[in-house]
Formats: structure tokens, C-alpha cells, sequence
């Protein structure tokens, strides 16, 4: 079990440190592992989630600049370690709104608070927001502005969450709303290769069901499908009831309150991307010249839109300059260029063309850039993935429904 | 302990004191307004305890302000009482006699109206860990366990820990165990009864060794009707106390197989949890309960198949890199499942290289005939990554598919197209996998040859791919016509050449080139033994002389030594045994997978990393295999001339325990195929006999050791797990039996102790022991009492439900196994006598 949980900044200073056990664990063990990252090239995030230090093994997670350090000497699942410090980042980024060291060292307090909730004597206890919600609410505007008006300052609520007694953990057994709607939202991201002679490789969709529930009382809810059957792999929130699913794959849940994950899925092997995009170099005597072209494939029936193509020049290119006939392109430090193109306009192919110069002594290029395309279409489920309807039932009145979907690209890469 | 380095920090930030005097205001401010009861009194008490908290935690001692902060803590607003609760639980260990400060308040807030307050003071209350207060927090915890809010019976529960940690006795006295088995079974709130299973499991599991009666209890908690209880329960539970029941109904052994089936039905919905923790226990528990049944254990790896795909591509990298981790041992023990599935492990560029390497290994592993071709296209597409360690990666899995030997054709044909990349290090990774394939495939040779040829030596710089490259000038000096020009070339730049491992293989590429064109290469070869000689080198300088002598002695013999007829390479050696895969699969979801090599090559000290820092371990280990039963003794003298040296490799292959087989020192493949040194292939007896020689330098004459009619075993003799370790996997097994054991032994063996204390009275001790009943495994190893080095090892595997001792004995000296063997069979045979 966890003994000490460090958070560290991205210049390796303990901005926060909480002892499990009673086996106190001495600082020193966060400038091991600083030593150890900057030995390692001095990348946080490039680094293993799970190192055996000299004394301690530690799991560590980075999440916006923060790096998230637990130790143990005991054997335990490594996934336990590495989920457990995800969550504290999920909660805390949605405590605080946003994760930076900034953010941590002005909300010290809270942060302690909620550390205390979720783990005490290295057991986790609980991690879901809408309990931990209950028992301490987060600072924000408004609480701040009602702490300035009535000079009560307190985030901690009175009252307990009965939730910990309820044989349904995830909801509050006497909700009460003004508002009375539901909302199901289909986000979908396809991951894509298209290997250097421009094949689609692997296109696959992985989506999720969230649900943003703001009902009364205890609802049960079903949702069902037109066309379950392309879904490879699903997992569930707790709420999800087995049985249902297996039988007739309807999904029939008692909701927490507020926005949650429903479910995840796979579709895998689909055939069509939206979007193509065409690199092109060719090289000669110490110049590289580079062409980009965007296009629109299988037309989903909405605009695609936030199009974006990036990639890393490789090292050996001296200077680059790029014309795009469309959008804008931007050349960061590590030699990252962006072409930000938005929508595709009517009648027009974006392209951009560009010449690369080689390094001095090289001929031609053989380090070859990857292409990452970004792109959000509203409206549509890529996968094709259909809701056929929800019901309500154990609510006082019909409720407000509403469906929206997304697609945006995930990896979405073509290879050079 | 070095003291720990003053952290740094940043010397912007405003709020840092200079010194005392930032704390001794603190002080003063907080004792003004100690007894105040003005109306801002709390406001300005929490901006105070906000500043020493935030001192605290930048890690500035503010310990001398803890009677302040106690004289303040008479507050009803939880905040304050709170940050309170925080220092106090900081600073008490320091201050134990201020720590009897606190106790007051605490136990007057564990009685308060509020549960939350009740529970928090109950918490901070046993998180003191302050030995002389422990009579004060009796009777709170009695009537937290009692209490009518679930959340301070939880609070409670893991209180009972903590006491117990800080005083067993007082624990066992008031009689805490037992009320919290009972809470177990009967209380209403399932994180509760969580934290009282895993409350129970650490006090029986540390007891264990001490008494019986713990060790009953700890069998209790694997009962089939213990089981059955929490399983029914399991969706009350929340995601991690799910995982804590999950990894105890791993240990349960099933009566029957309806059993094990109405396990897997009750959890089968567990596999589609959103938490990857418990999609990973749920997956131990199937593997572990399917483990004797072939064909269900089948089943479920196709069933496991799709949630472990999932969880991969969902979630941040941190996490597909530990289900990775236990993916790529499941692909490595039944890569034909997952061979349809080898786009999962195709590289995202935006992967971090650590998850990289386990795709490209695992992408290696289920290549066959049906997706080589793929596969190589896609591995292919990397050598041109802009990730130079991956292209390398890369390559290597290229060449490591070639060496399983499908679509061989095709494959050649791209390494040859890796040449012409021109790109140094691809160039260099291919040489050596060239070098590879031709000692497997010398078929192939007349192909390779011919692009190899055209490398001008100058662009290779590696010293491995340099080695290859000489090596194959050396070996295919016929088909090559430049080769001894190049070589020559090469050797007058001997002195410009830094690795001792190219000029090695200078000197053997100009001997193979001499015999094979004498005219040509004469003065090289000369130029060759003469800078060998006078190398500093000592390897070097050794070989040289060995050839010169050769050749003065006779060519022909020479010719025999140096380029005798060669067999293609079937198999290269696998550096980690099918041992210690088996091993780390027994430790499913655990530290192990990710780590790749089993819990004891880490968890013990000697396999640790260079240093360590002085602390101590405690006794908290949940592991069995704990090593503190092994004896350690002073290392004999003796003992340190064999180990020493050989310890150094040992660390070096443990940590580099996947690296690519065939693939380390080219020193391998050459006594692979030619014992180079001093062995001939007229005397292949030496070679088959290192654990000989071994004896022979330390002076021992094998004929003076014929059996001895009775055998002596030093009754003090030392072994370090680091050298038991390399031993075992060196020796040969002598000996392998299964013996029966007397029902009185079975009886007696309830923890592995018992076994541990007789041996060790016969003189044969234990290194590392492990398992539940009825399956228990040791590790156990005597020595020779006649000042000789010699060990034996012995595994030993009971089995109480059967009565039975499966035995395997290595030993340094073979010929006294037999003798020894008597000796541990009759040992055995008097236990629980």
C-alpha cells in the first residue's frame, strides 16, 4: 500500500507532501528521483511510471508541469498505484479547475483535505467526485463571494454524504433538483495510421457515453442502441446493471448525479477515414522540397472542422519555409510545424508546399516526419453508433432529454 | 543516513522566512490569540495556521510552535480544526511529550455530535504513532467500532492498525481482531467490511510467523464461505476495496471445478469495470483458477483478450504502460492468440519510448507466417524514426523476426535495404543483425556479401558493428575480393582503434583471411600479431600470442583452431529462462510484471541498486518471501573469491534481464562457434566441465574428492542470495526426486518456519521460502565441511495435500550429490518427529 505521496513541480521542488503510514518517508527520496530524471534526459513525462529507487518503488504520473509521486516498499498492483495517483490528478484538476503549481500552492488546504478522503493508512478509499463533492465542496466564485458576504468561510460541508451508506456508492439518496434533464453525449476519437505508400493501416474509433444527469430523486434509467453489434469492447460505469447488457445489450443504470462516463467502447477495422492528407518530399542535392495536401474523403454530412496537420521537422533540416494556399503555419522552437487550416474552403485543396534546407554534409533526407492530423466534426459518431432511445423511469415528471455527438481525431497519423 | 539534501527552492517566492524569527513571530502572534474570543479571533487564526501549514509543506521545521497550536485548537470550526489535525499528526513523533497536549482535545472531539468530527479526531487521534499514549486511544477506538456513522467505523477499522503497529499487545489485549472479524461479516457498510479485510489480512499475515492461531485465522479468511460472502457482495464495493477482495479470492484454491466456474460467472462483469485495477485483478483471479485446466485456461486468455486491448488504449500512457506490461508477459506466453491482433502494438507517435519498446517486443514475439509480412512493413517505417534508440529498436526486431525464421527471404532483402539508408547507427544496428543471420542462414551469405562489400569501414564506428563487419570480412574473406585490403587497412590504424573488442577481432578476421589467402594478407597478418603483442591490452595481447605460437607450432593446426567447419546457429540463448517466466507469472499483476524478473530478485537486497540509503525496511512486508530467515553469517573468505567478481556480472544481467538474445558481447558467438581462448576442439571436455575448473583454480583435485562414505555439511556455511542465484542458474540439476513425507511432517507443516528451523538443525539452510498450504517452495543450500568452497542447492517443492517433496539438487560438486541427497532424505524424513 501507498506509504507518502510527494507532488513535485517540473523543476523538481516538493511543492506538497502527505504521509500515509507510519512509516515516514524522508523527502530525500524526491531528489533520488530527480537525479534519476535528469539522468534520464530530464523529461518527467518520458519517464517509467513505475522505478524501484534503492529504498522505494515508486509510481509516478505527470499531469500538467505536476509530477505525482507515490512510494511503497511493499509489493502491490502496479495499476493500483498508477490509477490511484490518475484519479487524485482527475479530482484535483476537477477541484481546482486546472492543474498548475500555482493552483496547488494556493489551495494547499483543500488539497490535504482531499487527500485525507481518499486515502487513509495507504488504503484508497474513496475517488468518486460526486462523493467527495459532498464532503468537501470546492472553492469556487461563488463560495468565495458568499465567504466574503456572510464572513462564514468554510468548504467543508456539515453534513455527511450519505452516499458511503447507501447500497448505490455512486449517488446521494435524496437528490433534489430544480432542473429536471438529462443529456447523452456520444464522443468518439479515431485513431488512424496511413503507412508511408499511403495505405490505412488501422482506423479504429474509441468512444465513450457521457452522461450530464441532473434529475430528482432515485431515476432508472435505459438506454439502448440500433446497432449494438459494432461495438468490440465495452466497459462501464459502476452504475451499468450486468445482466441487461449481456442479454439484450440495454443499458440500465441508476445515474450519479452530474456528469460521468456511462461507458467506453471499441470499433475497431473501419474502413473510411473523413479526411485524407498527402505528404510528399523529395529530395536533391542537400534541398528537400515538401508538399501537403488536405482533402475531404467520405463527406460525413457535416463540416469538419478545427483541421489542423502537424509534425516535427527531423534535426538534420537547417530551414524551412512553408506556403500554405490556406490557413496558417507556425514554426515552434523544436522545430514543430503547425498548419492550422479550420474548415476546408468550398472549390479549393488546401496545400502547402514548402523547400526544407539541409544540414551541410547530407545529400538527402532519410529521417522521414510523421504527420498528425487534427480535426473535430459536431454532430456525427464516426462509427456510426446510433442511439435509439432513452427512458426514464421513478421521476416525478418527464424529463428533458437531450443527444448530441463528436468526433474528433485521436492519433490520427499518415507516416512521410 | 546522509541528512537529507535541503530542497531547493525558489528564491522568488515572497512567502519563504529568512529564519527563527518567521517562526518565533508565528509563535507570539498564535499565543495572543490563543484565549481570544473577539469576533475575527477564528478568521485570523486560520490566515495563522494557513501559514504554518504552508511552512510545513515547503518543508521548514515549524515544530517549535506546537504548544501554540495546541492552545488554539479549542475551536469549533472544522477548518481550523482540520489544519490542527494535519500538524499535530506532523510534528507528534518529534514531540511525544507535547503530543500528551492533544490527547485532550482529540478525545473530546471523538465524542463530539457531528460523525465527521468524531471520525476525523478518531483518525488524527491514531495517527499520533506515539508509543506512551497508546492506553489513551483503547477505549475511542472501542467505541468508534461501535459507533453509528459508517464513517467513523471505517475511520476505526484502520485505527486498529495503526494501534496495532504501534503496540501489538495493547491490541491484542482489548480483543480489536476479533471484533473486527466480526464487523467483517456482519456490519452494513461495505467500505467497512474493505477495511476490515484488509486490517485483518496485514495483522494475520505478519502474526503468521509468531502463533498458530494467527495462522489459523489467515486460513480463515481464505474459507470458501468467507469467499462466498464477500463475492456476493462484491458490487457494493467501491473500485479499490473491489481490488483488495479480488487479489484474496486469487490465493483461494477452489474445491471443485463448479466452484471455479461459479467464481468466474459471479465476476465475469468485473472484466468491464471502468477502473483498470480491477480489470487486472479480475484477470489474476481468472488466470490463477483456471491455471490446472488446459483448455478453460485457453478460454479465458481469448476472453481476457479484448478488456486487456481496451485498457490499453484507453487512459493516459502511464497506465497502458502497466497493462502493457502484463499484456507483453501474456503475449510471451501464448503469442498465437494475439498474432490477429498485432495492429494494437503498432507505435503512435506520440507514444513514449518506454511503451515504444514493449510494442516492439511484443510485435516481435507474435510474428508468423500469416502477419510477417505486415509486421516487417510497419517495423520497416520506424527505422526512419526521428526517435533514434526506437529506429534502433526496430531494427533489431527486424533482424529477431528473420531469426525465427519466417518469410526469411523478404526480410534479407530489407535489411540490405537498411544499408543503403546510409544513416550511421541504421547501418551499424543492421551490421551486426546481418553478422546474425549469417551464422544462422549462411545460405544467405552470397547475397549479404555482396552489399557488405561496398560499406566502407569508414562509416562504421560502433565498435559492435565494426566487430560484425571485421567478423564477416574475416569469414567470407574468399567471396570478398577486398577483404584483406581492408583489413590491412585497419590494422595500420591499430593504434586508433579504442575497443579491445575490434582489435579482437582484427586479430581473428587476419587470421582467417591468412589461412584462406596466405599471399595477400601476410604482411598484414604480421603487422596484425605484432601490434597484438605489444597491446596493453591483456585479452588482446594473449590472442596475439596464442596465433603467433599457432602458427609457429603448425599451420594446419592452426587452420583447425581458427576456422574449423561451422554449424548454422539453430537457436540463439534466451538470457531469461523459462524459470523465471514462470516465476513472474505466478506474480500476475504485480510489481514483478512490470519489472519483468520475479519478486526475489528484487525485493532482495543484493539486487538492489548500488547504494543504499541505511533505513530501515521495517517489518511491514505483506510478502511471504520475506529473506529475513535466511542465515546470515559473515561471508567465509572463501566464499568471497568466488563471488566477488562474478557478482558484478550477475548484477549486469539481472538488470538488463530482456535484452536481445544473441545480441550482447560478440565474445558469445565466437565460443559459441569456436572455443576461442585456450580450448581446442580437440579437448571439448574443459568446456563441458566449467564447475570443474571452478574447483581446479581453487586448488581442489577432482581425484581427491571421490564419494565420501559419509558426507559433512559446515553447520555456519553462508550463502548470499546474489550467488545462490547465479548458481542456480549455472549447475546443471544432479539430482531430481520426489520423496514421500510422514503424515507427522505434513502435520507440523503449517508455515514454512517449521521446515526452515529442523533443516537448518541438519545443517542445511534456507535462502528463500514461500507459498500457503498445501503448496509450499524452498530454496535451501548446505556446504561442505571440509574447507572446501563446494555448495549444494536445493529446490524443494512440498505438497502436504499429498504428502509428497519434489526435490532438485545442483551442486558445485556433482559426485557428492548423491551422498548429500541421503543426507536431505533422511533429514527430511525425521521432520515432525
Amino acid at each position: 500500500m501507498l506509504q507518502c505521496i510527494f507532488f513535485l513541480s517540473d523543476a523538481g521542488e516538493v511543492m506538497l507532501e502527505k504521509q500515509m503510514t507510519g512509516h515516514h518517508v524522508d523527502r530525500s527520496i524526491c531528489s533520488w528521483f530527480w537525479d534519476y530524471v535528469l539522468s534520464q534526459g530530464g523529461d518527467p513525462s518520458m519517464i517509467l511510471p513505475v522505478i524501484a529507487s534503492p529504498t522505494h518503488y515508486l509510481f509516478q504520473v505527470f499531469r500538467d508541469g505536476i509530477v505525482f509521486l507515490a512510494c511503497t516498499q511493499v509489493e502491490m498492483p502496479p495499476l493500483m498505484g498508477i490509477e490511484f495517483l490518475c484519479r487524485v490528478a482527475d479530482v484535483l484538476t476537477d477541484y481546482l479547475g486546472g492543474l498548475n503549481e500555482d493552483v496547488i500552492k494556493d489551495n494547499f488546504v483543500i488539497v490535504y483535505e482531499l487527500l485525507d478522503e481518499m486515502m487513509d493508512n495507504g488504503v484508497p478509499l474513496t475517488t468518486e467526485p460526486n462523493i467527495l463533492r459532498e464532503m468537501l465542496a470546492p472553492p469556487n466564485i461563488v463560495s468565495k463571494m458568499l465567504s466574503v458576504v456572510t464572513g462564514k468561510n468554510s468548504n467543508v460541508s456539515t453534513k455527511l454524504p450519505d452516499a458511503t451508506a447507501s447500497s448505490i456508492p455512486w449517488r446521494k439518496i435524496n437528490t433534489k433538483h430544480s432542473s429536471n434533464e438529462v443529456y447523452v453525449n456520444l464522443v468518439e476519437e479515431m485513431d488512424a495510421i496511413f503507412n508511408r505508400d499511403g495505405i490505412l493501416v488501422k482506423c479504429e474509433i474509441y468512444g465513450e457515453v457521457q452522461v450530464n444527469s441532473h434529475l430528482p430523486g432515485l431515476p432508472d434509467l435505459t438506454l439502448s442502441f440500433s446497432n449494438p453489434s459494432i461495438l468490440n469492447d465495452v466497459r462501464f460505469h459502476p452504475c451499468v446493471r450486468f445482466r441487461p447488457w449481456e442479454a439484450d445489450q440495454i443499458l440500465s443504470f441508476v445515474p450519479p448525479d452530474g456528469e460521468f462516463r456511462l461507458m467506453s467502447y471499441r470499433v475497431k477495422k473501419l474502413k473510411s477515414t473523413p479526411i485524407y492528407v498527402k505528404p510528399q518530399l523529395t529530395s536533391n542535392a542537400g534541398h528537400s522540397r515538401i508538399s501537403v495536401l488536405v482533402g475531404i474523403h467520405n463527406d460525413p454530412g457535416k463540416t469538419i472542422d478545427s483541421i489542423t496537420v502537424q509534425f516535427q521537422l527531423p534535426l538534420c533540416v537547417s530551414s524551412a519555409n512553408f506556403t500554405p494556399n490556406h490557413g496558417t503555419v507556425n514554426i515552434l522552437a523544436d522545430k514543430t510545424c503547425r498548419w492550422s487550416i479550420g474548415q476546408v474552403p468550398k472549390g479549393k485543396s488546401p496545400c502547402l508546399s514548402g523547400n526544407l534546407v539541409l544540414e551541410a554534409d547530407l545529400e538527402k533526407l532519410h529521417v522521414f516526419p510523421v504527420f498528425r492530423v487534427g480535426f473535430r466534426i459536431m454532430g456525427v459518431a464516426s462509427s456510426g453508433l446510433q442511439i435509439h432511445r432513452l427512458d426514464v423511469k421513478n421521476t416525478p415528471s418527464e424529463p428533458y432529454k437531450g443527444f448530441r455527438a463528436l468526433t474528433q481525431s485521436g492519433e490520427y497519423e499518415v507516416r512521410s | 543516513m546522509a541528512p537529507p539534501p535541503i530542497v531547493q527552492q525558489k528564491s522568488s517566492s515572497p512567502s519563504q522566512p529568512s529564519g527563527k524569527s518567521e517562526v518565533s513571530d508565528l509563535k507570539l502572534q498564535l499565543r495572543q490569540l490563543a484565549g481570544s474570543r473577539a469576533p475575527g479571533a477564528d478568521d485570523s487564526k486560520r490566515d495563522l495556521f494557513k501559514r504554518v501549514i504552508s511552512y510545513m509543506t515547503v518543508g521548514i521545521d515549524v515544530s517549535a510552535a506546537f504548544s501554540e497550536m495546541v492552545m488554539c485548537s479549542a475551536t469549533s470550526d472544522i477548518v481550523l480544526k482540520k489544519m490542527c489535525y494535519l500538524y499535530v499528526g506532523n510534528y507528534a513523533r518529534c514531540h511525544p511529550d507535547l503530543a500528551l497536549l492533544t490527547i485532550n482535545f482529540l478525545q473530546k472531539d471523538c465524542r463530539d455530535v457531528d460523525p465527521m468530527i468524531r471520525g476525523l479526531a478518531l483518525r488524527s487521534l491514531c495517527s499520533l504513532r506515539v508509543p506512551n499514549l497508546v492506553e489513551y486511544l483503547v477505549s475511542p477506538l472501542s467505541s468508534g467500532l461501535e459507533d453509528g456513522s459508517p464513517y467513523v467505523r471505517m475511520v476505526a477499522v484502520l485505527g486498529v492498525l495503526k494501534l496495532y503497529h504501534i503496540s501489538a499487545t495493547t491490541c491484542f489485549d482489548s480483543d480489536f481482531p476479533a471484533s473486527l472479524k466480526n464487523l467483517m461479516l456482519t456490519d452494513s457498510d461495505a467500505q467497512v467490511v474493505a477495511n476490515c479485510l484488509f486490517v485483518l489480512q496485514e495483522i494475520w499475515n505478519l502474526e503468521a510467523n509468531k502463533s498458530e492461531e494467527a495462522n489459523r485465522e489467515r486460513e480463515t479468511l481464505l474459507s470458501k464461505q468467507t469467499i462466498y460472502y464477500l463475492l456476493n457482495r462484491i458490487k457494493e464495493f467501491n473500485e479499490w476495496a473491489q481490488c483488495l477482495i479480488l487479489e484474496l479470492i486469487s490465493k483461494y484454491i477452489p474445491s471443485d471445478s463448479n466452484d471455479i466456474f461459479d467464481i468466474m460467472n459471479l465476476l465475469e462483469d468485473r472484466l468491464q469495470h471502468a477502473n483498470g485495477a480491477v480489470v487486472l485483478a479480475t484477470i489474476k483471479v481468472f488466470l490463477h483458477l483456471t491455471m490446472s485446466m488446459t483448455d478453460v485456461h485457453q478460454q479465458v486468455y481469448e476472453r481476457l483478450k479484448a478488456p486487456l486491448l481496451t485498457l490499453v488504449g484507453s487512459g493516459s500512457s502511464e497506465q497502458s504502460y502497466a497493462v502493457l506490461s502484463h499484456l507483453h508477459l501474456l503475449v510471451m506466453r501464448a503469442p498465437m492468440l494475439f498474432s490477429s491482433d498485432y495492429k494494437h502494438f503498432y507505435c503512435q507517435f506520440s507514444d513514449p519510448s518506454y511503451i515504444k519498446k514493449l510494442k516492439l517486443e511484443m510485435l516481435t514475439a507474435i510474428a508468423n507466417e500469416s502477419n510477417t509480412y505486415e509486421i516487417v512493413t510497419e517495423l520497416c517505417e520506424y527505422a526512419g524514426n526521428v526517435d533514434v534508440p526506437i529506429a534502433r529498436e526496430s531494427i533489431r526486431a527486424v533482424g529477431k523476426i528473420a531469426l525465427q525464421q519466417y518469410d526469411v527471404n523478404a526480410i534479407v532483402d530489407r535489411l540490405l535495404q537498411f544499408l543503403e539508408m546510409e544513416k550511421d547507427y541504421v547501418t551499424a544496428e543492421t551490421l551486426v543483425l546481418v553478422k546474425d543471420l549469417l551464422r544462422k542462414y549462411p545460405q544467405w551469405s552470397h547475397d549479404c556479401i555482396a552489399v557488405v562489400g561496398n560499406i566502407s569501414s569508414k562509416n562504421v564506428q560502433e565498435p559492435k558493428a565494426k566487430a560484425a563487419l571485421i567478423w564477416m570480412l574475416g569469414e567470407y574473406s574468399k567471396d570478398m575480393p577486398d577483404a584483406p585490403y581492408i583489413l590491412e587497412n585497419l590494422i595500420e590504424n591499430w593504434d586508433d582503434e579504442n575497443a579491445a573488442e575490434v582489435r579482437l577481432h582484427l586479430l581473428t578476421a587476419a587470421m582467417k583471411c591468412f589461412l584462406k589467402r596466405p599471399p595477400e594478407t601476410q604482411k598484414a597478418l604480421g603487422a596484425a600479431l605484432a601490434a597484438g603483442v605489444a597491446d596493453s591490452h591483456q585479452d588482446v595481447h594473449d590472442r596475439a600470442l596464442l596465433y603467433y605460437r599457432l602458427l609457429q607450432y603448425d599451420v594446419s593446426v592452426a587452420e583447425r583452431v581458427v576456422n574449423p567447419p561451422k554449424q548454422a546457429v539453430s537457436v540463439f540463448a534466451d538470457l531469461q529462462s523459462s524459470e523465471v517466466k514462470d516465476r513472474i507469472f505466478d506474480e500476475f499483476n504485480t510489481l514483478s510484471v512490470v519489472y519483468q524478473k520475479p519478486s526475489y530478485m528484487f525485493t532482495d537486497k543484493e539486487h538492489r541498486g548500488p547504494f543504499e540509503f541505511s533505513e530501515e525496511i521495517g517489518n511491514l512486508s505483506l510478502d511471504q518471501e520475506s529473506m529475513d530467515n535466511a542465515p546470515r553469517f559473515d561471508e567465509s573468505d572463501k566464499d568471497l573469491l568466488l563471488g566477488t567478481s562474478e557478482r558484478e556480472e550477475n548484477g549486469g544481467t539481472s538488470i538488463n534481464g530482456a535484452a536481445t538474445p544473441g545480441y550482447s558481447a560478440p565474445h558469445d558467438y565466437n565460443s559459441s562457434l569456436v572455443p576461442l581462448s585456450s580450448q581446442t576442439q580437440s579437448e571439448p571436455a574443459v568446456t563441458s566441465q566449467t564447475s570443474f575448473a571452478i574447483d581446479d583454480l581453487l586448488g581442489l583435485s577432482m581425484l581427491a574428492a571421490p564419494e565420501p562414505p559419509s558426507l559433512k555439511l559446515n553447520s555456519k556455511a553462508a550463502l548470499d542470495p546474489g550467488t545462490f542465484q547465479r548458481k542456480w542458474g549455472q549447475l546443471g540439476v544432479s539430482i531430481s526426486q520426489e520423496i514421500p513425507i510422514s503424515p507427522q511432517g505434513v502435520g507440523s507443516l503449517t508455515t514454512p518456519q517449521a521446515l526452515i528451523r529442523h533443516m537448518q538443525a541438519n545443517s542445511i539452510h534456507c535462502i528463500a521460502s514461500g507459498g500457503q498450504s498445501p503448496n509450499f517452495k524452498f530454496f535451501l543450500f548446505a556446504q561442505k565441511d571440509d574447507g572446501s568452497a563446494s555448495f549444494f542447492l536445493v529446490e524443494c517443492i512440498v505438497n502436504t495435500s499429498s504428502a509428497k517433496a519434489q526435490v532438485k539438487v545442483k551442486a558445485d560438486d556433482a559426485s557428492a550429490s548423491e551422498a548429500f541427497f541421503a543426507l536431505f532424505q533422511s533429514a527430511l524424513s525425521k521432520f515432525g518427529m
